[in-house]
């Protein structure tokens, strides 16, 4: 054995823990919690190390591992990770380890929301370090089921019955997956002739400089995969599902889902869409550019008049995936860069944002805004995890969200002075429903009727100590998240140089 | 003058299975349509034997007309009723039907003129039965087996639903 | 002359007449359990003969009899289907009121039926293969007797099958008047376009379309689903749609090979007919039956499409999708059974809880109709991919896009079952008796599901294998 196999380790931990919490007694409430949270703890731990490790000047894939699996079908497992799905990696663990101790408080069946929540955890690192589309179509759609039954029993009825958001939520994605489920067979297929056929996502990269695969090809297959990665990453108009998803879901949910399944879409439209199908990405990149400043001005102004406070931050991260939609059309090394380091530090924030509101609202029973008012005076520790993500979601320097945003403006802006404005324009609106709802919930005279609610404590800290203190120092030293990230986006520049040096098609009608 | 012999045969014959066919399907009593069946039955018979099918002829009397139609007139003289008006009503769309039977005909028809025939050359087998049963005991022993094997679930099958529900 | 290809159909027939016996030896208020147990055992024994089998290619009796890998490949799906069938079905059989011998026997020879069908290399050994399982299934639809419900679906399934085995001898008669053979390998030498040619084997097609349930012909699925007994509705649903299915595929690929250019067409249209309308009546229905019903027909839809791409790679995956196909419903239909003995009948409703009085089962119904809705990674997204991407590949674009569409949506009323089973409070507070040898079939379906979804190369060998033994390939 030459080297540890340590991605097959950090996807295996979810899964051997689920496996061990089924075999536990349905009583045995503490203990299902605590092994959730050790083996949360282990995955953590190796993805830290991995990050650590990774090797920064070599850059490419690294910690690869490879198994042949299917034959007939030219699948085999491979694992690696570059300086993209790293971050994405880091950030699946970081927040997968919050939302066990967010959902601390759980009693009702807890057995069965641990084990759903391990398989999902699973299911999301699994989609982040495979290198073959066949294994990632396996992953992605692992973490559909979990979801919608975890929604079911611990979601909440609040504007929209769980019921009908939990089906919304399951049947949008479905929906589109099955576009994209269509898009990579035809991938597959017309990649290269039958016999030698794969499923590995560098191979598939090879055959578009192979020239097998035609710009009508590679326009008609890209458009496929951006229904469906875009209804994933709630590109408008395909954004509904999300705030109802959300304002039915448990806390634990609404954090995985704003904060990494989301990032699967755009993950999976630069690793797929953009490495395998450059032609097809750069024809519809102005249309992409289009679409985002509506995700990012629409849902922004939608988010102004919520009166949930959910509602608020479900359309709030509709509208930051504008930012990392438009980074990703400049599609330039700068955008780029702009767009993954956005993923992450609006995963961080989305997730602990809706931390906090979990437990505002088990403490309080009210996510309607108008009720609240005043709590920074009985829960600060909550209060402050509320404004460090507002904050962050604002875009304040020396928090998370600033670098990102600044990087993906810069590169918008090279190619859509129009649209980057615009977008920027948008930051306005951002700042006025995150501090219109910071004023609202947070401050304000004291309200009685929430003495009685107790502060966040014990182990329901860790979610706004592990992810607050990540906001804070990747803030503060940008270069770590925005170096790794910039190893992954290196390689890149080249081939997005030269494919705007390419003639362009009718897609250039809009630049 | 065989041949003509041979063509009137045919024209009788096939007019009277084909009318006691219509009888069976339109007459409102059930026992008129049970005895139209088994004149139905001997018009085909005789038809095998104007193709030179004698055993054919005589199983077709024997199983059709002796067994097959004589059981349904049993079956109904069990089933008691005072009267046999209108056993055998008509369905509820018979236009319909008229219009879908009328369109397969219509359909066969074409079929049949459009198709190139072809006529075997050879002598019609003498001594059928001997050579049906060389080849059902030879070459298509799996069929006549499971065919047996299918009388034996179709016997207890019999058994079972005769006598299931008497209990009740 | 090797009689040896047949000895697992005689073992079958044999075994089933000797439970016959048995059961006029054994007491008469004695329970029938072992001869379910030796039912089981012998079938067991049989699968087992037959996976030494692979490999050979020999026929009998003029070439009217043929054993080759696809026919082994079929016959061990009924065998396990029937197998595990027995398994979750001993409880079920002892709830009824009388013949509870004769039960096992008559299912033993639906199932040397289908084995015979699978064989079949001749028009008449289809039919009379076809109608040893159709007369057989006739009985034992109608077999509750105090149930009228059941009584009315025997006899709708007597009559309406009767039409179609007569449609099917029809065709029969019409090849055979066209080619003067009934002989695969002789009709395709003397095939010809002409009209009565593709009028027999449309008629034909029309005969085994009906047994597989294919929409315009699957009129009859839902209600004899209904009221048959479970573990018969099991068998009609995995036995009787991929007997007719392995007749089709031998039929089409082997004697009427000059058909195909007619063939496309057809398929395809009946195909995305099937896929459309079985999903969206299955959204409405409140008995979990009936719903399989149109969840079958469903899958039929998603089963032919395979054949339009008329190569190896589209038998293949076929054959694939048919072998999960049998695993995802033994795990329905074992759930259904024990839901039913629990709550005495079978609304979507009843599932209510299921969660929480049995974990087990309820992970086993959720994964295995997920499985038919083709969601990884359970088997039916692999099965999926390889139906869909040889279809895809002849340029039927459009079929690949509307059944991965029709699967995603059918998820919906796959999921409403689910959200009974997880969210809902069991509604009866009574202990929830699980057997053992249902828990043990409910086991094999979830694993055989998971372990084909995660990882189907040994699956998809053997299918090719049995794909490439039809030899006209």
């Amino acid at each position: 054995m030459d080297h540890f196999p340590l991605l097959t380790a950090i996807m295996l931990a979810p899964i051997i823990g689920a496996l061990f919490l089924s075999f536990l007694p349905r009583e045995a409430d503490k203990i299902i919690k605590m092994v959730s949270a050790l083996t949360m703890m282990v995955a953590l731990g190796l993805v830290i190390y991995a990050y650590e490790m990774y090797d920064f000047n070599l850059g490419g894939m690294q910690f690869v591992e490879s198994r042949a699996w299917i034959q007939d079908l030219g699948v085999s497992f491979i694992l690696g990770v570059d300086g993209i799905s790293l971050p994405m990696l880091l950030l699946t663990v970081l927040i997968g380890f919050s939302t066990v101790f967010a959902s601390w408080n759980i009693t009702k069946r807890s057995k069965e929301f641990f084990i759903l929540l391990l398989i999902l955890l699973a299911g999301v690192t699994g989609t982040f370090i495979t290198q073959d589309l066949f294994i990632f179509l396996l992953f992605y759609e692992m973490v559909v089921i979990p979801i919608y039954i975890m929604v079911l029993i611990w979601g909440s009825s609040k504007r929209v019955s769980k019921e009908y958001s939990g089906m919304k939520l399951t049947i949008y994605l479905l929906l589109g997956s099955a576009f994209m489920l269509v898009g990579i067979i035809d991938l597959y297929l017309n990649a290269y002739p039958s016999g030698m056929r794969t499923f590995s996502m560098t191979a598939l990269a090879q055959a578009n400089q192979l020239g097998n695969l035609s710009e009508g090809f590679q326009i008609f297959t890209f458009f496929l995969l951006m229904i469906g990665f875009g209804s994933l990453l709630s590109m408008w108009p395909l954004h509904s599902w999300s705030p109802d998803g959300y304002a039915g879901a448990p806390t634990a949910v609404s954090m995985i889902h704003a904060g990494v399944l989301k990032k699967i879409g755009g993950y999976g439209l630069i690793r797929i869409g953009l490495l395998i199908l450059p032609l097809g990405a750069k024809f519809w990149a102005p249309w992409i550019a289009l679409l985002a400043v509506c995700n990012v001005l629409y849902a922004g102004f939608i988010a102004l008049v919520q009166k949930d406070l959910k509602y608020v931050i479900g359309y709030s991260s509709v509208s930051h995936m504008g930012y990392v939609l438009i980074g990703f059309a400049a599609l330039n090394g700068t955008g780029m860069n702009g767009a993954i380091g956005n993923m992450f530090a609006h995963g961080i924030m989305s997730a602990l944002f809706f931390a906090m509101i979990g437990y505002v609202y088990e403490k309080t029973h009210t996510r309607y805004i108008p009720d609240l008012g005043g709590l920074a005076h009985q829960m600060p520790r909550v209060a402050t995890g509320f404004m460090l993500a507002g904050m962050a979601s604002l875009g304040l320097p020396g928090l998370i969200g600033f670098i990102p945003e600044f990087t993906i403006f810069v590169g918008a802006f090279r190619e859509y002075p129009v649209y980057a404005l615009l977008a920027i324009s948008g930051i306005i609106f951002t700042a006025l429903y995150i501090l219109r709802v910071l004023a609202n919930v947070l401050f304000g005279p004291r309200r009685t009727e929430f003495d009685g609610c107790a502060d966040a404590r014990g182990v329901e800290l860790v979610p706004l100590i592990v992810l607050g203190s990540v906001l804070v120092v990747f803030g503060v030293f940008p270069q770590m998240l925005m170096g790794m990230v910039n190893s992954g986006v290196e390689p890149m520049v080249p081939f997005l140089t030269k494919l705007h040096a390419a003639p362009a098609l009718l897609g250039g009608l809009f630049r | 003058m065989d041949d003509l012999v041979y063509t009137i045969a045919f024209y009788i014959l096939a007019a009277i299975t084909i009318a006691s066919a219509i009888g069976v399907v339109t007459k409102h009593n059930l026992v008129h349509s049970a005895l139209l069946m088994a004149l139905c039955f001997i018009g085909i018979s005789g038809l095998y034997v104007l193709l030179q099918a004698d055993f054919l002829a005589a199983v077709q009397i024997l199983v059709y007309s002796g067994a097959v139609a004589i059981l349904i007139v049993l079956g109904i003289m069990l089933t008691q009723r005072r009267s046999m008006e209108n056993t055998n009503p008509n369905s509820g769309w018979p236009r319909g039907a008229a219009v879908v039977c009328a369109l397969l005909f219509v359909v066969i028809l074409i079929v049949i003129a459009a198709t190139p025939w072809h006529y075997s050359s050879s002598m019609a087998a003498q001594d059928t039965p001997s050579v049906l049963a060389r080849l059902l005991f030879t070459d298509y022993m799996v069929a006549f087996e499971a065919a047996a094997v299918l009388l034996l679930a179709a016997m207890m099958g019999a058994i079972v639903l005769a006598k299931g529900g008497e209990e009740k | 002359m090797n009689i040896t290809l047949l000895t697992s159909e005689i073992a079958i027939i044999c075994l089933s007449l000797l439970i016959i016996i048995l059961d006029l030896l054994l007491p008469r208020f004695e329970t029938r359990r072992s001869l379910g147990y030796l039912a089981a055992a012998g079938v067991a024994g049989v699968f087992a003969y037959t996976c030494t089998q692979y490999g050979v290619s020999a026929t009998v009796y003029q070439g009217l009899f043929t054993l080759d890998s696809f026919a082994l490949f079929f016959k061990q799906i009924f065998l396990l289907a029937i197998l595990l069938t027995l398994l979750f079905s001993f409880d079920y059989v002892e709830g009824l009121a009388k013949y509870q011998g004769e039960f096992y026997a008559l299912l033993l020879l639906a199932v040397a039926g289908m084995m015979i069908m699978a064989s079949a290399n001749d028009l008449l050994t289809v039919f009379i293969g076809t109608e040893l399982m159709t007369v057989t299934f006739y009985i034992l639809v109608g077999y509750q007797f105090n149930s009228s419900k059941s009584s009315e679906a025997g006899m709708k399934y007597m009559i309406l099958g009767s039409v179609s085995s007569a449609v099917l001898l029809y065709g029969v008669s019409w090849v055979y008047g066209c080619t003067g053979s009934i002989v695969f390998e002789q009709i395709a030498k003397h095939a010809n376009t002409s009209l009565g040619m593709l009028f027999g084997f449309g008629l034909i097609v029309a005969g085994l379309f009906f047994k597989m349930a294919l929409i315009p012909f699957h009129m009859w699925a839902p209600e004899i689903y209904e009221g048959a007994p479970t573990p018969i509705t099991a068998m009609l649903s995995m036995g009787s749609k991929v007997a007719g299915l392995a007749v089709l595929l031998r039929m089409v690929f082997i004697a009427f090979v000059p058909m195909q250019a007619y063939w496309g067409g057809i398929v395809s249209i009946i195909a995305a007919i099937t896929m459309i309308g079985g999903t969206v009546i299955a959204m409405w229905q409140t008995n979990i039956k009936r719903m399989m019903a149109y969840s079958s027909i469903t899958q039929a839809g998603y089963m032919i499409v395979g054949l339009l791409s008329a190569d190896a790679s589209g038998i293949k995956s076929v054959l694939f999708y048919a072998m999960l196909y049998m695993f995802a419903n033994v795990g329905v239909f074992a759930t259904i059974i024990a839901v039913k003995k629990h709550h005495g009948s079978n609304e979507i409703k009843d599932f209510s809880g299921l969660a929480q009085q049995s974990p087990l089962l309820a992970v086993v119904m959720t994964v295995s109709l997920l499985s038919m809705a083709g969601i990884p990674p359970m088997a039916g997204f692999a099965g999926k991919l390889y139906v869909f991407s040889t279809v895809i590949e002849k340029g039927y674009l459009w079929l690949g896009l509307l059944g991965f569409v029709m699967s995603m949506i059918s998820v919906y009323y796959y999921l409403n079952v689910t959200k009974v089973i997880y969210m809902n409070e069991p509604c009866v507070q009574k202990e929830f008796i699980v057997s053992q040898p249902l828990r043990i079939a409910a086991l094999i379906s979830l694993l055989a599901t998971l372990w084909i979804g995660i990882y189907p190369g040994p699956l998809a060998e053997l299918a090719n294998t049995a794909a490439r033994s039809l030899s006209i390939l």
